[in-house]
């Protein structure tokens, strides 16, 4: 084939390829969410939770399997190391290595030491590590991070620097090397030492043992059933769901520059892109939205078509209500986009990710708005607590009673796949999508106002995949959200889930959508001055992102620091019987 | 009852006052707010604990409220020393049954539940003449009913029920019939085959009892 031909070919190419890894994106996501809900739910029970599906290795071959990992990333530090000996490190490649350096030998001795702790010394390197405390490894581990961070940005631009830059980058590569390596070995001894190492991976295995399992099991059809429309039913629910994604971004669009000459993608961003630009969105169409909820609204003929082709009438009935509250809650769903519509001003998602990016992430230009989409989208995905067509303990199982096998898997993916969808385009509409705060087309900038307070320029294509990160970061923590509201919340009545619909959900929305006319029109109407102020107050939003980032990070190294406080509890012979027998949490009693 | 009560008339008890209904309550979204906080509160701390291995004790230590479950079958309360579970046939040295095919067990078996075929050993063999062996040993698991007559009837220590297990369910009525060779692979709980009390054989310095080379 031609170069001429091919060229006429690639957009259609492009654009296979890219749904392809939307679609793989949100199966992949909804399988991992599969885990995940039932890993939270039973840590947020204490419960032991999904660890029964395992696959057993044979001790030498996992023991090659943990090393391969490991000799990769230190190949890659020495082969780093190499390149860096040619040409001049620059202090950000420095302080990024030194902090994967630190990262590496803490979290190894702490691993390891902590291993020794709850399993008993087995080796004479176990006695080493028995004198590590894990936790005060940790502290100690952040106290570098911190150190080495500050040093860096204290020393920028003085007599140091250099120095500072030449140990980060010369040393870095080098421990980090060592401290993984030397972790992969003491995990390989101990596997070797095994016959066999079982392969749980916190429970990831249930799924696809769950996906093979339904693969296999008796596909039944009721005999009374429309065989036809009870066999396509799971396919009209679960296609239309993986195109949802289509029309939303995954990233700012990445310039690819003039062909043959990649120095745009490694150098720093051009304000207008030159040659050819790579959209990271599978469909241009200026119908963005209307094709999401287009597309979103015909998943619900697969749940009613299942349930009216089975013949069974809790079926009917889950497909009834399936079918009601799908109507009821698209309105609302509508209507409260409708003052998002109004402030970006278009249709198309990528535009109001850029808006967005430009502005103020619409959490805060619409707050009303946003909870109202997140309550219309979890009804949407018809899961707790809007499982009404579900609703088990009244009606069995709803509309897909009368299914088994892959038939009945293909309706539960889709609930999920739907999960992850609507979590990608609320983080899109509302968390501004692949907008990360402070940060622009250049790269990280810190402005308030006018000043501007701290800037680092990026490269364009570290820009664009820290982006792409940030997107699926939000959209993971939108389904997580989603999750803990699914193992939180009870569900509802049917009449309180038709009233919170009608009487509250919407004119809540209308309301919405008045407020919004009302104060896009006072802003139209401000001036230059009201402008700045916005423009202030978009600024001190992206902090308070920051800051409540922050807030969480800070969080979590507490909860993480914060000693357990056991209290002993022999009240009871059997609890003294099994403290003589050393406990029931390392070892097994009885039979 | 007077007219001016709030209870209607007719109903006898306490007026429970209404919960009230704050704003908060109302909207309903600060709720779930606090609902969410609670349950993340929950996640966090026990992901935290489930990762890095300080999950406490169940039956041991407790956190704070004392509420603890036991994950069955990951964690196991332990059985009572004399728990009666699953029986077992104890073994001699050399890896025969203790059993002498008395038939004591089954008679004493309220339940019924245990067969054994006698048997007598070939000639020649020492023991032949003195005591027999049993053929087959079969219990039903399904019938028995647990109430260790059938240990407390052995004269030679060859059944117990120190095992520490209980039946473990199967899906056929088959699978609880326990054969002799299924019965003396099962362990007691200290994963010995034999029984505490020694047996002394005929010819042993200990034997205590009569033999045939004695003249009496």
């Amino acid at each position: 084939m031609s170069m001429d031909r091919l060229r006429e070919f690639l957009p259609a190419l492009l654009i296979v390829g890219k749904a392809l890894f939307v679609a793989m994106f949100s199966m992949t996501a909804a399988v991992l969410l599969t885990w995940a809900d039932r890993r939270q739910g039973s840590m947020i029970q204490d419960r032991v939770g999904p660890n029964r599906a395992v696959i057993f290795l044979p001790g030498k071959f996992a023991a090659v399997m943990a090393l391969l990992p490991a000799l990769a990333i230190a190949g890659a530090a020495g082969w780093w190391l190499v390149l860096a000996r040619r040409e001049a490190p620059t202090p950000t490649e420095a302080l990024v290595f030194s902090q994967l350096a630190i990262l590496s030998v803490w979290a190894t001795a702490a691993g390891i030491a902590g291993r020794v702790r709850s399993l008993g010394v087995a080796s004479s390197i176990d006695l080493l590590f028995q004198q590590i405390q894990p936790r005060s490894a940790a502290a100690a581990g952040l106290v570098a991070h911190l150190i080495s961070l500050f040093a860096f940005l204290g020393l920028r631009g003085s007599e140091y620097a250099v120095t500072l830059t030449r140990l980060g980058a010369g040393s870095g590569p080098a421990i980090l090397a060592v401290a993984v390596l030397g972790g992969a070995f003491y995990t390989a001894m101990n596997c070797a030492r095994e016959k066999q190492v079982g392969l749980r991976l916190a429970g990831i295995m249930h799924p696809v043992a769950d996906g093979l399992k339904s693969i296999f099991k008796e596909d039944f059809i009721p005999p009374t059933a429309d065989k036809l429309l009870h066999a396509i039913a799971p396919i009209i629910s679960f296609f239309p769901v993986l195109v949802l994604l289509a029309v939303v971004p995954f990233g700012a669009p990445l310039c690819l520059g003039v062909p043959g000459d990649w120095s745009t993608l490694f150098g720093p961003a051009t304000a207008v892109c030159t040659g050819q630009t790579l959209s990271l969105q599978v469909l241009d169409v200026d119908s963005g939205l209307l094709f999401y909820l287009a597309l979103a609204g015909l998943g619900i003929i697969g749940a009613v078509v299942g349930g009216w082709a089975s013949n069974n009438k809790y079926s009917l009935l889950g497909a009834i209500r399936a079918a009601s509250q799908m109507v009821s809650y698209e309105v609302t769903l509508g209507l409260t986009l409708v003052g998002a519509l109004m402030i970006y001003g278009t249709l198309r998602v990528d535009l109001m990710v850029a808006w967005q990016a430009a502005n103020s992430w619409g959490i805060f230009v619409q707050p009303l708005g946003f909870i109202l989409f997140f309550a219309a989208a979890i009804a949407e995905s018809k899961r707790i607590p809007f499982d009404i067509p579900e609703g088990e303990s009244e009606i069995v199982a709803g509309y897909f009673t009368e299914y088994s096998g892959m038939k009945f898997a293909m309706f539960f993916f889709a609930e999920y796949v739907t999960v992850v969808t609507s979590s990608a385009l609320i983080s899109a509409l509302f968390l501004g999508g692949w907008h990360l705060p402070f940060f622009d087309a250049s790269g990280l900038r810190v402005t308030l106002g006018q000043e501007v307070l701290f800037a680092q320029p990026l490269p364009h294509l570290v820009v664009v995949l820290l982006g792409v990160l940030a997107f699926i970061g939000k959209t993971l923590l939108l389904c997580w959200l989603q999750l803990l509201i699914r193992w939180t919340l009870p569900r509802f009545r049917y009449d309180q889930l038709m009233k919170l619909s009608w009487r509250v959900l919407l004119p809540a929305s209308l309301g919405n959508v008045m407020i919004t006319g009302l104060l896009v029109l006072v802003a139209a109407e401000g001036g230059a001055s009201m402008e700045r102020g916005l423009a202030y107050a978009a600024d001190v939003t992206e902090l308070v992102v920051v800051g409540a980032s922050l807030w969480a990070t800070v969080a979590m190294v507490r909860l993480i620091f914060e000693p357990t406080r056991y209290q002993a509890m022999l009240a009871s012979t059997s609890a003294q019987f099994a403290k003589a027998m050393g406990g029931t949490r390392t070892r097994r009693m009885g039979a | 009852m007077t007219p001016t009560s709030t209870v209607p008339r007719g109903v006898v008890g306490k007026a429970v006052a209404r919960p009230s209904q704050t704003a908060s309550v109302q909207t309903y979204v600060p709720e779930i707010a606090k609902g969410l906080v609670l349950t993340a509160a929950h996640f966090f701390r026990n992901t935290k604990e489930w990762v890095f291995g300080q999950t406490p004790d169940p039956m041991l230590e407790s956190i704070n409220d004392g509420i603890n479950t036991i994950n069955y079958p990951e964690q196991r309360r332990p059985y009572a020393e004399r728990f009666r579970g699953v029986h077992r046939l104890t073994l001699r040295e050399d890896n025969s049954p203790r059993c002498v095919a008395c038939l004591c067990c089954s008679t004493a078996c309220p339940a019924q539940c245990i067969h054994i075929e006698p048997g007598e050993y070939p000639v020649g063999d020492s023991r032949r003449g003195y005591e027999k062996f049993p053929v087959r040993f079969v219990i039903d698991e399904l019938r028995c009913i647990f109430c260790g007559f059938c240990v407390e009837a052995c004269p030679c220590d060859a059944i117990r029920m120190d095992s520490g297990m209980h039946a473990a369910p199967y899906d056929s009525r088959e699978q609880f019939i326990f054969e002799k060779d299924l019965l003396m692979r099962i362990p007691a709980r200290d994963g010995d085959h034999q029984s505490e009390n020694p047996r002394h054989e005929p010819g042993d310095p200990s034997y205590p009892g009569l033999t045939r080379e004695q003249k009496h």
